[in-house]
């Protein structure tokens, strides 16, 4: 964990990881048992789905609850049906969690709905078959005639600390990158593909075709919002410019499926064990994080803290069998003693939130109107909404208030009590 | 078939820098020793017992409200103890135990836990108490008679008041190394110059105070006294005279500082810092009191909410 520095004048840094030039080939983790698909709708509209315990599965086959939901998960393995659950997750948000037993390697089978339709390709067909690849590719901004979309971005620098995950797809897989970008203009007949690496993948990040650009290190300039603002040009940076955000991971996994006419649904994920160990390990989307842990020997113990996604902006799980999800970035083992102590002690004024903020919110008094959970307030005069959810003032905050939980439940609070007076009148 | 392993599960950041409120309390006290060990030599016994009684009540003061008011007890942050030793360093070693009492009662209780406690008051609380104790018993905080029975090696007259009443000449006595070294009668922890400034590098290099409030309230003194200086000469001392008396060293490193009651952001701080400056000098050398620095606070303490809004726009709305 990085420690505030004896020099406390300057402003704190975080930097992201950077991946070395020799970085070790990932290591390939099967799934144990089964798979878990955890899908981001309600279980009570599950009743009369489209799924039913005992159903068998294919690889590759598309789990969606009804037929025209968007939310879907692709099955990484084949198999059979064997429980369907709800969950909820943080803040409420309700799944539907899909087990799956799974078949023997050698009796997999292989859908073949992708390969009959990757001959006509179009974005409808991306948007029905593709968003359950690793890297979540998201194709429903292209539908969205409010603010069409002019510029793809594809994100080759990571999204939080520690990670290595998307800058691993620049460095080695640049070639199935090319194809997945070619595929995206050609599907969307947007040319303006622009490629964001960190400094030192610019030179392999030549060979993908787009235009690249790079960012610095420091944590949070990888930031889509932040991108927007310094990196595009004028005209895409304004809030209301069409922009889409493609992860590494997602342009790569397109460009295989095209090459290969198999979904890869192979999650690469960025390991790191409880003595900080880093490994880069390839999973089937939807095995729970307990195989990972068995497969390198990191025995949890009470009070430890799993962590998915980066240090700042990640979530804890409460078990080891939560699944890996397509955008599951990154995986975190911390030990008890590392989970920093937080308090329910009121704002000190101290300002430190307020220098690292990258959104300029006077966090200070944010938080205030946060604690009193006065939520309009906090969006109408204090800037709510403006926050792009980078967690810095958490980090940095001398009282410890965990500010940053207190932002994301308040937008959160306040979007769906916006939704539920849309959906009455 | 879940595992029963009972993980932690807390929310995002899970990494903190690893500050905290009572590190910063403990610092701050440190720091502050620099100077009160000097003033404690100085001034014997008596201030080591001021000092003391200040820290116990205020600590105590605190608790109280917590109690009363039920809350978590918040001691364990450090900032009682803290305002109870600035408001010691401020006092005479002369002082009664029974005004001590009194003062860490106003600062403690009026100046923070009524205001909903650490972070939420809008004055500096020990300059509060101390403004108030000194309007309410003058004759107890009148340097020159507390301190009267107390023998010097050197000019034992409060300068400030000499300046006040007989011009720039009469102060020319006063070396500004000697006034470093804390050859001048005042405040326990207020006359020791070097220690105060030492105490003051080291919180602004370690962050622990904001340095734009620290650097820009001594340039307001700097600017304001030379103005002055400049006009009058015969009238006005010096810039080296005001930086080095009275509270203008522990006012710029202890006092405008405070979390609460101070800006946050830069331009902001700049302003307030330079404000608090000039007052003090205003107020010193044409308004009816001794030292300014005392008012110049709470009056800057008054306009930081309003200094404050001048800030950059929030991302995403418009420029
Ligand atoms: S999470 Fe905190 S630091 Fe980051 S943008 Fe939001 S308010 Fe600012
Ligand atoms: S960092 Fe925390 S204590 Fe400091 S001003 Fe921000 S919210 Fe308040």
């Amino acid at each position: 964990m990085i420690k505030r520095s004896f020099f406390g004048l300057v402003k704190p840094k975080l930097h992201y990881e950077r991946i070395d030039e020799a970085q070790a080939e990932p290591v390939s983790v099967k799934a144990s048992k089964n798979i878990m698909l955890s899908i981001e709708h309600p279980f009570e509209s599950a009743k009369n789905s489209l799924l039913k315990i005992g159903d068998p599965v294919k690889n590759g086959q598309k789990i969606a609850l009804t037929e025209k939901a968007d939310d879907y998960l692709l099955a990484s393995k084949s198999g059979r049906i064997s429980n369907i659950s709800p969950f909820v997750g943080i803040l409420g948000k309700k799944y539907t969690v899909v087990t799956i037993d799974i078949d023997a390697d050698s009796a997999q089978t292989v859908d073949d709905h992708f390969k009959s339709s990757s001959q006509t390709p179009s974005l409808e067909k991306a948007r029905d078959l593709l968003s359950g690849l690793p890297g979540k590719p998201d194709f429903t901004v292209f539908f969205n005639t409010d603010k069409p979309v002019k510029t793809i971005v594809v994100m080759g620098a990571d999204n939080d600390l520690l990670s290595i995950t998307r800058q691993y797809f620049v460095k080695n897989n640049i070639i199935s990158m090319k194809t997945g970008i070619d595929f995206l203009r050609k599907i969307t007949g947007i040319h303006n593909v622009i490629l964001i690496v960190p400094q030192h993948l610019a030179q392999v990040a030549g060979s993908s075709g787009a235009t690249v650009k790079t960012v610095d290190s420091e944590y949070p300039s990888a930031h889509p919002h932040l991108i927007r603002q310094h990196v595009l040009s004028t005209e895409a940076s304004s809030p209301d410019a069409g922009v889409a955000f493609f992860s590494a991971e997602a342009v790569s996994a397109l460009g295989a499926a095209f090459n290969t006419g198999k979904l890869p649904l192979e999650k690469l994920i960025t390991f790191i064990s409880k003595d900080g160990t880093r490994r880069l390990v390839s999973i089937p989307i939807g095995t729970p994080l307990q195989d990972i842990l068995n497969e390198f020997n990191e025995n949890l113990e009470e009070g430890d803290q799993l962590i998915v996604g980066g240090p700042l902006t990640g979530i804890s799980v409460y078990t080891t069998d939560s699944p890996v999800m397509p955008d599951s970035d990154t995986l975190i083992v911390q030990s008890k003693e590392q989970v920093p102590e937080r308090s329910d002690a009121p704002c000190v004024n101290c300002g430190d939130c307020v220098r690292v903020c990258p959104a300029s919110i006077q966090v200070n008094l944010l938080v205030r109107y946060l604690e009193a959970q006065q939520y309009q307030e906090a969006a109408d005069q204090y800037d709510l909404f403006s926050c792009i959810e980078c967690g810095f003032c958490s980090y940095v905050c001398e009282s410890r208030i965990p500010v940053f939980q207190h932002i994301r439940l308040a937008k959160y609070t306040l979007e769906s009590m916006k939704e539920a007076e849309e959906n009455n009148v | 078939m879940f595992s029963t392993l009972k993980l932690t599960v807390s929310h995002a950041p899970f990494w903190h820098i690893g500050s905290s409120t009572s590190s910063k309390s403990r610092n701050i006290l440190l720091a502050s020793l620099l100077a009160v060990v000097p003033g404690c030599y100085q001034y014997g016994q008596a201030a080591v017992g001021v000092v003391t009684i200040a820290i116990a009540s205020a600590i105590i003061w605190e608790l109280l409200i917590n109690f009363i008011s039920r809350r978590p007890i918040s001691v364990g942050d450090g900032n009682a103890a803290l305002v109870g030793m600035i408001f010691a360093m401020m006092l005479p070693a002369t002082t009664p135990w029974w005004a001590v009492v009194t003062g860490t009662f106003f600062a403690v209780v009026i100046g923070k836990g009524i205001f909903g406690g650490i972070g939420a008051n809008p004055f500096n609380p020990a300059v509060l108490a101390m403004t108030i104790v000194m309007l309410s018993w003058s004759h107890l905080f009148d340097f020159n008679a507390a301190l009267l029975n107390y023998q010097f090696d050197f000019n034992a007259v409060y300068p400030l008041v000499l300046s006040k009443a007989f011009g720039a000449p009469a102060v020319e006595s006063f070396a500004v190394m000697d006034l470093l070294k804390g050859k001048q009668i005042g405040g326990i922890g207020s006359t020791f110059g070097i220690g105060l400034i030492l105490g003051g590098v080291y919180l602004m290099l370690r962050g622990y105070i904001r340095w734009e409030i620290s650097v820009s309230f001594l340039a307001g003194i700097f600017a304001a006294a030379l103005g002055f200086n400049f006009l009058n000469p015969e009238l006005y001392a010096g810039p080296g005279f005001h930086l080095f008396t009275g509270y203008t060293l522990i006012g710029a490193f202890f006092l405008a500082t405070e979390d609460s009651s101070s800006p946050v952001n830069f331009i902001p701080m700049l302003i307030y810092g330079l404000l608090g400056g000039a007052l003090t000098i205003l107020i010193r050398n044409i308004g009816t009191h001794i030292d300014g620095v005392l008012y110049a606070i709470l009056i800057i303490n008054l306009v930081n909410p309003i200094v404050d809004k001048i800030r950059p726009k929030a991302i995403g709305k418009g420029v």
